[in-house]
């Protein structure tokens, strides 16, 4: 296992680096402007483009910028550790500003993803062992209208349902717990959890109702019948067990990705996510914002399939990993 | 083997179970969404009052934006968020003299703020001497008395080339010594003399008829040296603005400045997130004559979803909008609604928005093409794709009628009926050109084909208006909506030659007519390989052309520089309204460079809890210091 590691470990540096390069190369070389002169302003007299450029670290060539930017990264800059970087748009470190933002969506994305869980793998159980009744009728219906409902549509509606005409949720924006206590803070993220998981959720019922049933289909199960194991217990201990796997493989890479920002319900439910700003980041050319994010999202995609590739070693003895 | 009995739920009981389950886990999430609504952005309790037009002092504006937009992140050296930032500013900075920030041309009328008069030009309108009121402190953490030497402290980072002082250039070269090319901040500028803390003398290089107007621009604020100077970067000072206005960044006072590494960001300002201004506790208004300042505060926030903002404003979270134009939906709501029309106001700001053409690209070489597409264009039209009179209104020539030197709005040299386009004048104009070898009133050259029209998405509603009005006079334009960066970078790069675009115009630098015509108009502002603002490269010269490596055409290219050169030596005054408005006349009959086709409008919905609103026609925003409210929210420091 420990080589296992190791090897995955090197392999999760490998490809930062490869997607850094070329995060690099399409922001900073690609462009027929330097970032310089949307910083200089209106008159961007030559001798301004080039104090900015010097000032901005954009006079080096291209290769020592990747240099100086993976040193930043890896030891930090004045700014602390990890190093990254000065916002071209918005005059501070990008630390500071990801930092708050990265709290945020991961709020939203766990909480999500519990509910998602929790809704998602509930109502596929009960779609498989109650196959072809009206449960499974309804649940197939739930499934279809939320994976078919576009995310934006569901998180106005349900604000407007909610919010505007009953009165009954809280509205818009982040409000953290350590500021306005646990309940406001519950109060304003009820929505956006809901309309997140709802679209999951029907995924993931789906997977599971396939999964289960499949697995019901097992020798092992009917010897386990037969043995006179309780339905509970076989259902729980020994058929949810075998179905984890596709499950835990597509939940890993589903959180992982939802953690490099979920714009759409960022945006509807006025939460400064890491999403929101980095749709920002890029229509105002903020380069620095941009790579920082994308080493974020590139890190919790690689941490998470080794965190489920791990687990597997766990939940599936048949796994090993020499 | 019977399959469906052996996949037959694990006993009902089991199903059960998970619905079981599955219900409480319902009822908990219904049991936490019975929370209330509104108040919890200030610890607020709801809305109170009506608006009564009594300004009452007390309460905080709750707003919010789609973003901030700011272009230099507060540095007053730096920012020219027009509309924002400038709102920000009326409240938070003093300059030697200000604006009254009212609407209409009362609000242009320059008036003595730090200064004890408005001073009188001497040495031929080369010398300026201003004298400070006593007393007039920086709001904390500073806390002490503004000097003569903190205004030229502001003047010296203005110098300061690493800072970008984004308005430099409206400084630079005209009070002497001021170069915009020094290392530091800490360079004596020779033109500014300071012979004790409360005079302070400007010394110009030619005279200025608006020096005035440019001494009451935020970057010509006080600026504190002992904590300026930790900020060597452009824009980082703008976390930790010290105030000399009636307002000041909540959390202000709990910055430490005993040294650069103390001082932190205040709290009241997260530039992606929201703006917190709270009273400065050293401001004295009976040494300043212009601003009420009834508010005890103001709460801005950033929500992408514009919706939701209204929204908002309705259930009373917020107490009104701020830069944002209202949906249609909700423009439509206001609009007809008797009992909401009242809190939907539109004014006239110093913002044109006009079609530009490129005076070094074929077929827009030729005037008499140009004044075609000046008399086709359907205005109206275009006023309806952009939400109609509500929104903007139809531009008749450049310069909008707020600036002074602006013509009234009946000054319309391409009248057409309901401004709808003449096709027959277009025409007719057309067949004048060379362009038009045939005669029929249609461009017949290659020339005209496959015109790339520059265009963001605030108005792309024009883009099907203008492609269908040019097709008539056989001008076939392809519309580009781009994103507001690359479409600015693509406009500001000459070599670039873009033909056309829906872009010329925006706002004022500041309520001066020259800080527009001479962006927009002059060869001057061609400084370099990317420089903005004039898109059509009026007054391009042969020496230019050649150095940017563009095209010069035969026919030559007009320029006004004579004229703006000529305005802008007049001082404050009729001669220099006359000679401004003979520029507009002159673009308009003699250059057509841009076919203006609509002004702008600030719209701002507001709620009950608003007792007074006005909008200030300088920072062509609502006025943060004249408007009340009556909500009971309440703020720390």
């Amino acid at each position: 296992m420990l080589v296992y590691l190791t090897r995955r470990l090197f392999w999760l540096v490998i490809t930062l680096l490869v997607i850094t390069a070329i995060t690099f190369v399409i922001y900073f070389v690609l462009p027929p402007v330097s970032p310089a002169v949307l910083f200089a302003g209106k008159e961007a007299t030559p001798q301004l483009v080039a104090t900015v450029q010097h000032e901005l670290g954009l006079d080096h060539p291209v290769w020592v910028q990747y240099l100086l930017f993976l040193k930043h990264l890896v030891l930090g800059d004045q700014f602390g550790w990890p190093g990254l970087g000065f916002s071209y748009v918005n005059h501070s470190s990008v630390k500071s500003l990801l930092a708050g933002r990265v709290v945020v969506t991961v709020v939203l994305a766990v909480g999500a993803a519990l509910l998602w869980l929790a809704m998602g793998v509930t109502i596929g159980v009960i779609s498989a062992i109650r196959q072809r009744s009206v449960w499974d009728r309804l649940a197939l219906g739930f499934a279809i209208f939320f994976i078919s409902a576009p995310v934006f549509w569901l998180g106005l509606v349900l604000l407007w349902v909610f919010w505007y005409k009953l009165g009954v949720a809280a509205g818009t924006g982040y409000f953290p717990p350590g500021q306005y206590g646990l309940l406001t803070w519950l109060d304003h993220m009820i929505l956006p959890w809901f309309t997140l998981a709802l679209l999951y959720a029907g995924w993931y019922a789906r997977m599971t109702r396939g999964a289960v049933l499949d697995t019901l289909r097992q020798d092992y199960v009917r010897t386990a019948r037969a043995k006179g194991l309780g339905e509970t217990r076989i259902l729980l201990r020994h058929v949810l067990r075998a179905c984890l796997t596709p499950i835990l493989t597509m939940f890993g890479m589903d959180l992982a990705a939802l953690v490099s920002g979920t714009v759409i319900v960022e945006v509807v439910f006025n939460l400064n996510g890491v999403g929101q700003w980095v749709v920002q980041s890029v229509t105002s050319d903020d380069i620095p914002s941009v790579l920082a994010v994308t080493v974020l999202a590139a890190l919790a995609v690689m941490v998470a399939n080794l965190i489920v590739d791990i687990l597997y070693a766990y939940i599936d003895p048949r796994v090993r990993y020499e | 083997m019977n399959t469906r009995d052996e996949t037959r739920p694990a006993g009902r009981g089991l199903g059960r179970r998970l619905l079981a389950a599955g219900g409480c886990l319902l009822l908990l999430a219904l049991a936490a969404c019975g929370g209330g609504s509104g108040g919890n952005t200030g610890g607020g309790s709801s809305p109170g009052g009506t608006a009564t037009g009594t300004a009452v002092r007390g309460g905080v504006y709750r707003t919010a934006v789609t973003s901030f937009g700011l272009t230099n992140n507060m540095d007053p050296v730096g920012e020219t968020q027009i509309g924002f930032a400038f709102a920000l500013y009326d409240a938070m900075l003093r300059t030697l003299v200000t604006f009254r920030h009212e609407s209409g041309t009362a609000g242009t009328q320059i008036v003595p703020d730090l200064a004890t008069s408005v001073p009188t030009p001497t040495d031929n309108g080369l010398t300026y001497t201003f004298h400070l009121k006593p007393g007039i402190k920086f709001a904390p953490p500073v806390n002490r008395e503004i000097t003569s030497q903190d205004i030229a402290y502001a003047f010296q980072r203005i110098n300061d080339a690493k800072l970008v002082a984004q308005y430099g250039y409206y400084y630079v070269g005209v009070i002497k010594g001021l170069t915009g090319k020094a290392k530091t901040p800490d360079n004596h500028i020779s033109g500014i003399e300071t012979p004790n803390s409360k005079t302070i003398i400007f010394h110009l290089t030619a005279p200025v008829g608006d020096f005035l107007q440019r001494i009451a621009s935020p970057a010509a604020a006080p600026v504190p040296s002992e904590v300026a100077k930790c900020f060597n970067q452009a824009g980082t000072y703008g976390r930790d603005v010290v105030a000399s206005g009636p307002y000041m960044f909540q959390g202000s006072g709990a910055v430490d400045i005993k040294s650069c590494s103390t001082i932190k960001p205040m709290s009241g300002f997260d530039p992606t997130k929201n703006i917190t201004l709270v009273r400065n506790p050293n401001y004295d208004p009976a040494t300043d004559g212009t601003r009420p300042s009834y508010l005890n505060g103001v709460q801005i926030s950033v929500d992408p979803n514009v919706a939701d903002i209204f929204a908002r404003v309705q259930k009373g979270q917020l107490d009104g909008s701020m830069t944002d134009p209202p949906p249609a939906t909700v423009t439509r709501q206001y609009l007809t609604d008797p009992s909401l029309k009242k809190y939907f106001h539109s004014d006239l700001i110093n913002q044109v928005e006009s079609v530009t053409m490129n005076l070094a690209v074929p077929p827009f070489t030729d005037v008499h093409v140009r004044k075609a597409v000046a008399w086709v264009l359907d205005k109206s039209a275009m006023l309806r794709a952009l939400g109609g009179a509500s929104h903007f209104s139809i531009a008749t020539h450049i310069i909008p009628p707020t600036l002074p030197g602006g013509l009234a709005a009946s000054y319309d040299p391409y009248k057409t009926p309901n401004e709808s386009g003449d096709l027959a004048k277009a025409q007719a104009e057309m067949k004048l050109s060379a362009f038009d070898p045939n005669h029929d009133g249609k461009c017949d050259v290659a020339a005209c084909r496959n015109l790339a029209f520059i265009n963001i998405s605030a108005f792309s509603g024009v883009d099907t208006v203008v492609q269908n009005d040019l097709a008539k006079i056989g001008i076939e334009i392809k519309p580009r909506d781009l994103s507001v960066t690359t479409a600015f970078t693509a406009l500001f790069t000459i070599k670039q030659l873009e033909p056309m675009s829906a872009l010329g115009g925006g706002y004022a630098d500041y309520t001066g007519t020259y800080s527009f015509a001479q962006p927009n108009f002059g060869s001057t502002a061609l400084s370099g390989p990317v420089a903005c603002c004039n898109y059509s490269l009026v007054g391009l010269t042969k020496k230019q052309a050649s150095t940017y490596k563009v095209p010069y055409p035969p026919t030559g290219i007009p320029s006004v520089d004579t004229i703006i050169t000529k305005c802008e030596a007049l001082g404050n005054g009729p001669a220099r309204n006359s000679c401004f408005a003979g520029l507009d006349q002159t673009m308009m009959t003699k250059v057509m460079a841009w076919v203006p086709y609509v002004w702008g409008r600030n719209i701002v919905i507001t709620g009950p809890t608003v007792s007074q609103y006005t909008m200030d026609i300088t920072t062509s925003s609502l006025s943060l210091t004249r408007i009340a409210v009556t909500n009971h929210v309440t703020l720390s420091p």
